[in-house]
């Protein structure tokens, strides 16, 4: 770190929930990336009960993950940039999230704000305060897609 | 620690709790009151007679899950033993069970609060709710809106809340057994009725014996599942039935049969006399629990039960959306939230209670069935760590008792499982079998087992089977030859009353992505074709679905797609352009056509035209395939069937061939038996012919065309269209046509 400072994209790390947050955090941090010369790494974390039943099954959300990383791997061959991908389960989404920093050595963790109403928060907004209060790297947070406003839209 | 333990992460007592969670709030603290009146103390043995039945259902149900530990527990091994048709039943049973249980649950629950708190009735356009109603509306939302956000915290109080009830129900016994009085169980038997309520009363109460099933629903997450689920599932049942007994027999030791019959919250009343004050609170506390976690636990069980039932698209998968925030299959929820709703409204708490009781002893009796099935066809994967004792009584005995407790519910209620069946049944044929794509064991076993078999089974076996049943696909990629390949696929898809699928593979350059190809790309061409294969199989009279595919390869792909498309068979194109030049992935193909899971024909086309078809067969299992091929062509074609074998000796060659030709109902064509060298042969009987049927002479005939190598010269030698054969490795139309 004395040395030199390495840019903010050349190993992000982007944690991804669903197919459409997939959809608009890689177009968003690929292009980034691939002007930096780096590589992406992306996480899902499938969050658990820890010795209780889960709120959805847990094939439902491998399902879910594989959707997701599907979406990440064409705009990575799209982008042309390396991709590494980290499924994780953990009881603390946003631990887990961190963890993966670590493990990748990422040089920022980047996300997109994903929109909703107001009121979800109070059910699941924990994670992105998480990574905002406790992150020991840098974590940026990219807006998404300019023309798109809110809502993500459905695929073309 | 591995992702595989972190994903199991229920232990053997959070296993047992969701059993014992789901259970134990019906029987203590609904139904004595019902069950009483109907009884007398004759209903302590209905609950021990429900326990019994439970039990050999529990034994199946822990064979099956731990042989398949999968998300959505009995529906999925129902379904994946007995096929769709059932499993559309069993899967709506347990959806629509676990509605009318957890309605009957909320409706206990509100039985529960009016007794504390002054709740008015509601009068809505003359229509009266009340006030047990009222409560069990808001609950009912409560719960669907606690499941429906995905409170994490729920799950963990479930396992606090088992060992309070636990504990409360202990200490209500003890005060109960320092009261009790034998001679108060006397008459045990209503002296006026006799043994009569003992079966409809065991109906009744069988609603808390529903939440052992609920363990295998969530099997995929208990850690170590070849032990832990056995234990559990057996367990929970053994020890709900034990405390239902034992408190019931307290109870009605210990006070009058008259405090408890027809009192809605009797325990409560007990626990005031014994007790006092503190006791009723805290057998009022322990209702509300019981019958919050029950109803808690059967919304969760219902949404696997709905992802299982949407990934064999018994339903849409629509259904099982995941929310973008809190990560709940939050449709599926909110649906099975106003079912809950709607059965609150509708139906009075018994019959609540017998609907979900007689669904799920519908489910309890497939279930047994299904060991059964399992166990006689005994796939080869089907390795479970636990096995029934004393298979096949105990399996059968479940079966034989579950069905046979429908038969003493009150005539709605029968009728209400009947037409439920029939509604199942039918949505399977109306909706689900079109689109349904998983076979049964049962069905697949039948239709090995076809020459012992009688016809009917057969038959009955077949035309249950998703429609998904008998699937050819042509893959197409140039204009010539599409309407020869779809007219001989077709016609092979029209004498199996198949279903013919259309691919058209664009090979797209390694450097495009798949998806702006997608966008960029111009279709038109790709449109045209597929547009003229539905038309031509139109003319002929077949069912057709087409697809586009992208891929970054194009010979591959044909086998990919043949996987995602379910083919029964292949029948593809062979020329210097009609899928690009094969890949570089030799090694794979030789896994491909190792185990070859479809048949394959492959059209040299020369203009094809069947009308004198030649089959050279020296025996061999990949000449039945142009036996059939052949038989075919003759039925929809008119052709004319000509068989040809070289042998050393003319009389025994002949023999063979006659043979040959009858067992395979080719009796009637043309027979013709050479001797001296096989290729020249073939080659001067093919001048008169117009298409030549070759099997693979050996196995390996796609490898060969991939690798280049010239499978037989004869193909390129002769002059008219060549059709070649392969076999697949593990099934076969021949079955299916002279089966």
């Amino acid at each position: 770190m004395t040395d030199h400072v390495e840019p903010l994209f050349s190993r992000p790390l982007l944690p991804l929930a669903n197919a459409d947050d997939a959809e608009l955090t890689c177009a968003a941090a690929f292009p980034r990336i691939a002007a930096a010369g780096g590589r992406a790494s992306v996480v899902h974390v499938i969050e658990k009960a820890g010795g209780a039943p889960d709120k959805a099954g847990v094939e439902q959300r491998e399902e879910v993950a594989d959707e997701l990383f599907e979406v990440a791997r064409r705009a990575a061959d799209d982008a042309g940039i390396d991709l590494h991908t980290d499924l994780r389960f953990a009881t603390d989404v946003g631990d887990a999230i961190l963890d993966a920093a670590e493990d990748a050595d990422a040089t920022a963790i980047v996300f997109t704000p994903r929109g909703g109403r107001s009121w979800w928060d109070l059910f699941s907004g924990a994670v992105r305060d998480q990574l905002v209060r406790h992150s020991d790297r840098p974590v940026v947070v990219l807006p998404a897609g300019a023309d798109d406003d809110g809502d993500a839209g459905g695929e073309t | 620690m591995t992702d595989e333990e972190l994903a199991k992460d229920l232990g053997p007592l959070a296993a047992l709790t969701i059993g014992i969670g789901t259970m134990i709030g019906a029987g203590i603290f609904v139904l004595p009151g019902a069950a009483v009146q109907e009884a007398g103390p004759l209903s302590a043995a209905a609950f021990v007679l429900g326990g019994v039945i439970a039990l050999l259902t529990a034994a199946s149900a822990s064979e099956l899950g731990t042989a398949m530990p999968k998300s959505g527990g009995a529906y999925y091994y129902i379904n994946h033993a007995l096929g769709p048709l059932f499993g559309s039943v069993a899967g709506w049973g347990n959806w629509m069970g676990l509605a009318f249980a957890s309605a009957f649950y909320m409706t206990g629950f509100g039985q529960y609060v009016v007794t504390f708190l002054p709740v008015p009735s509601l009068v809505l356009g003359g229509i009266t709710v009340s006030a047990v109603k009222l409560v069990a509306l808001a609950g009912g939302l409560l719960f669907v809106f606690v499941n429906y956000v995905g409170a994490k915290e729920t799950g963990k109080l479930q396992n606090a809340i088992v060992l309070i009830l636990l504990a409360i129900l202990a200490v209500f016994t003890v005060f109960g057994l320092l009261n009790a009085d034998l001679a108060k169980l006397r008459p045990f038997v209503p002296p006026d009725k006799g043994m009569s309520p003992l079966l409809p009363v065991t109906g009744l109460i069988f609603v808390s014996y529903l939440g052992f099933v609920q363990i295998t629903s969530v099997a995929e997450e208990i850690k170590n599942p070849g032990k832990n689920l056995p234990r559990a599932v057996l367990g929970s049942v053994v020890i709900v039935t034990l405390v239902y007994a034992l408190v019931l027999l307290t109870v009605l030791a210990a006070v009058d049969n008259s405090v408890v019959a027809g009192n809605e919250t009797a325990v409560v009343d007990v626990a005031r006399l014994l007790i006092g004050p503190v006791g009723a609170g805290a057998m009022l506390f322990g209702g509300l629990l019981a019958t919050a976690s029950s109803a808690n636990a059967s919304i969760l069980a219902s949404s696997r039960i709905n992802f299982a039932m949407g990934r064999d698209r018994i339903v849409s998968e629509e259904l099982n959306e995941i929310h973008p925030r809190f990560g709940t299959p939050y449709r599926s929820i909110a649906i099975t939230g106003g079912f809950i709703l709607l059965f609150i409204l509708l139906a009075d708490v018994s019959t609540l209670a017998n609907a979900g009781s007689v669904l799920h002893l519908i489910i309890y009796g497939l279930l047994n069935v299904s060991l059964v099935v399992m166990r006689v066809s005994d796939p080869e994967d089907y390795q479970p760590d636990f096995r029934v004792p004393l298979y096949p009584i105990t399996p059968v005995l479940g079966a034989i008792t579950s069905f046979a407790l429908i038969a003493f519910f009150a005539d709605t209620i029968v009728l209400l499982a009947v037409g439920f069946v029939a509604f199942a049944m039918l949505w399977y044929a109306a909706y689900a079998r079109t689109k349904a794509t998983k076979q049964g064991i049962l069905g697949k076993y039948l239709l090995q087992q076809s020459e012992q078999l009688p016809d009917a089974a057969v038959s009955a076996a077949t035309s249950v089977q998703p429609d998904g049943g008998y699937r050819v696909m042509v893959p197409l990629s140039n204009p010539e030859s599409e309407r020869d390949l779809v007219s001989l696929a077709g016609s092979v898809a029209k004498a199996n009353d198949g279903t013919l699928v259309g691919v058209h593979i664009v090979k797209v350059p390694d450097q495009t992505a798949l998806e702006s190809a997608r966008e960029e790309y111009d279709f038109d061409e790709a449109d045209r074709l597929l547009e003229q294969a539905r038309a031509d199989a139109g003319e002929l009279g077949v069912d057709i679905e087409t697809h586009t595919v992208l891929s970054h390869r194009s010979f591959e792909e044909v086998f990919d797609a043949a996987e995602t498309y379910n083919a029964d068979l292949v029948v593809m194109g062979w020329g210097p352009d009609s899928h690009g030049s094969p890949g570089r992935a030799e090694s794979a193909f030789e896994e491909i056509t190792h185990a070859l899971p479809y048949d394959v024909l492959v059209l040299k086309d020369r203009g094809f035209d069947p009308s004198h078809v030649l089959v050279p067969t020296a025996g061999g299992p990949d000449s039945d395939l142009s036996a059939s091929i052949a038989s075919v062509l003759r039925e929809f074609c008119d052709a004319e069937v000509e068989l040809l074998h070289v042998a050393d000796d003319a009389a025994e060659g002949e023999r063979f061939l006659r043979e040959w030709a009858d067992e395979r109902g080719l009796g009637d064509a043309t027979l013709t038996v050479e001797t001296g060298d096989v290729e020249t042969a073939i080659e001067s009987h093919a001048t008169d012919a117009s298409l030549l049927v070759v099997g693979a002479t050996e196995r390996g005939l796609l490898s060969r065309l991939v690798s280049g190598t010239v499978v037989m010269d004869v193909v390129d030698d002769v002059e008219c269209s060549v059709l070649m054969a392969e076999q697949s490795r593990t099934r076969s139309i021949r079955k299916r046509l002279f089966g």
